[in-house]
């Protein structure tokens, strides 16, 4: 058998330190933060980061993906209809024909897939890591993002009164889903007044999506789910066509604003 | 009943389904009023381009964003909702799923009427793919429509297709498969031939009456008429509606067929 080196826990220890200090400490600027690593975000951060932009995905939680590894009711069958059987091709993800329009592939595929292609084409994550508040600048345009780590927040404050650190980015996407965190965030500032989501309509809810995914405010990109929260949208079934498309759409708004 | 002398009617296409054959509905209005002059006129914004911006901002207010609420227009809609709106003023998009306040659409579209064409003989119908609903203090909620009628007439292809309700058995259904994850839409070869669906090809003969509706509205006042068969019919139900515009022995009833007859394409003619 082929022996391990012999590192001893020191160094294993250092590695990660050094490693993470030195991302940490490089992506404290970049051209875009993505919050949330779900199928919008990935797709959003993977196409930025294929034209060599500098684009880090804030997630809370450890695991990334979000609901891309399960279909529905807990299912782990996920569907697009056309035309976004064209992401599941250019992912090579093996997928089938449903009906007409309609195609199922397996969620944990899928979404394994999408995150390599995102970490393929040079996206860095900050899992565990929560998004607090916005970093805003002249004339109230958004430049970056307060975050913590995750177990901070969901600890006592009494015992945990860690401040957060702040991030800037020359954009920022708000890809948190239902929560449309990000865009809540100016709507607390007065900023902006959200529409909450309609009811579902699911045949036409999709192309919604994509119609209204771009710059919601100077600074800062809504995609995916969270597109439906702020502009009142019919709520959408338990399909993904539109989240891949809608990260797309959002990856060339943010490319057009970077230059 | 004493007919108004119609001098033209005019049918806009504000960015309808795409089976529709408007210039068919135009010929078949024309046959009906012995000889009227009917126009086709396209997207009824064109006749505005410096005013995209203004129009696009007052459709972006007037959207139902819960039908258990009357809506006020918005006074500051958000900026992805204006550049949505002015993409389908421009034909950018054909995109829908947005549901207006039917009233006041049929305000905005009246805006876009030229002003030497603002007389009683005119019928101004506008034929879209925007979904709309009217408010009913009845019931305090909004209901989708398929057309508002008035000075101009809206008439929507999605109303067709979303406004009549469809079998009691496809909604039991429907939110079935919504609860267990399956794609709703695998439900319309179930119901095939049921219910009007979208791209349906008989959209077409179903226009025609419904735009006789307008047309009735101009000549008596009133588009509707208590007769199922008629194509006057005000079908709350899709097989209403089927029956009405499809199925029916006669077009119109004898009061509407003879008042055609007898006071409208004489009177044209």
């Amino acid at each position: 058998m082929e022996k391990f080196s012999p590192v001893g826990e020191k160094e294993v220890t250092r590695a990660i330190v050094a490693e993470f200090a030195k991302q940490f400490e490089d992506y404290v600027e970049s051209d875009c933060i993505i919050i949330g690593a779900g199928p919008s975000g990935l797709m959003a951060g993977r196409n930025l980061a294929k034209t060599g932009k500098k684009v880090l995905i804030v997630e809370r939680n450890n695991y990334i993906g979000g609901g891309f590894w399960i279909g529905g009711y807990l299912m782990n069958k996920v569907t697009v209809r056309h035309p976004a059987e064209r992401i599941l091709d250019e992912l090579g993800v093996p997928y089938k024909k449903v009906t007409d329009g309609l195609f199922a592939a397996d969620g944990p595929h899928a979404c394994s897939k999408l995150i390599a292609s995102a970490c393929d084409s040079g996206v860095k994550f900050a899992n565990m890591t929560v998004f607090e508040d916005l970093v805003l600048k002249e004339g109230g345009r958004v430049c970056g993002a307060v975050i913590n780590w995750t177990p901070v927040s969901a600890l006592p404050r009494e015992i945990t009164c860690v401040d957060p650190v702040a991030i800037e980015s020359a954009i920022v996407i708000d890809a948190t889903g239902h929560d449309a965190q990000v865009v809540k965030k100016l709507e607390e500032r007065g900023l902006i007044k959200t529409k909450g989501f309609g009811a579902m309509w699911v045949e036409k809810s999709e192309d919604l999506v994509i119609e209204h995914t771009g710059e919601v405010h100077p600074g800062l990109i809504v995609t995916g789910m969270a597109v439906s929260t702020t502009y009142g949208l019919p709520r959408m079934g338990p399909t993904f066509g539109a989240m891949l498309l809608s990260g797309e759409v959002a990856a060339k708004v943010a490319l057009e604003k970077l230059g | 009943m004493k007919a108004r002398r119609i001098e033209k009617v005019i049918l806009y296409d504000e960015g309808v389904a795409e089976t529709l054959n408007i210039p068919e509905v135009a010929e078949y209005v024309r046959g009906k009023l012995g000889e009227a002059e009917v126009e086709l006129r396209g997207n009824p914004f064109a006749l505005y381009p410096d005013r995209i911006s203004d129009y696009a901002r007052k459709l972006a207010s007037i959207k139902i964003h819960d039908v258990s609420s009357k809506m006020v227009p918005e006074r500051n809609p958000l900026y992805g909702e204006i550049q949505y709106e002015k993409r389908r003023i421009t034909g950018e998009t054909r995109s829908f799923g947005v549901l207006y306040d039917g009233l006041y659409l049929q305000s905005i579209f009246s805006e876009l009427i030229p002003d030497d064409e603002r007389s009683i003989g005119f019928v101004h119908i506008f034929l879209t793919n925007r979904l709309f609903a009217t408010w009913d203090d009845n019931d305090k909620r909004y209901h989708s429509r398929v057309g508002v009628y008035g000075v101009c007439s809206a008439i929507s292809t999605t109303g067709l297709v979303e406004a009549p309700a469809k079998p009691r058995e496809y909604y039991l259904l429907k939110q079935r498969y919504e609860m267990l994850g399956r794609e709703p839409s695998e439900l319309n070869d179930r119901f095939k031939g049921r219910f009007i669906d979208y791209d349906d090809e008989r959209l077409t003969e179903v226009m025609k009456g419904y735009v006789m509706q307008a047309v009735f509205y101009t000549l008596i006042g009133t588009p509707f008429c208590e007769d199922k068969g008629c194509r006057l019919y005000n079908a709350h139900w899709q097989e209403e509606l089927l029956f009405a515009q499809l199925e029916s022995e006669y077009e119109f009833c004898q009061r509407h067929s003879d008042f055609l007859v007898k006071e409208v394409i004489s009177e044209n003619r």
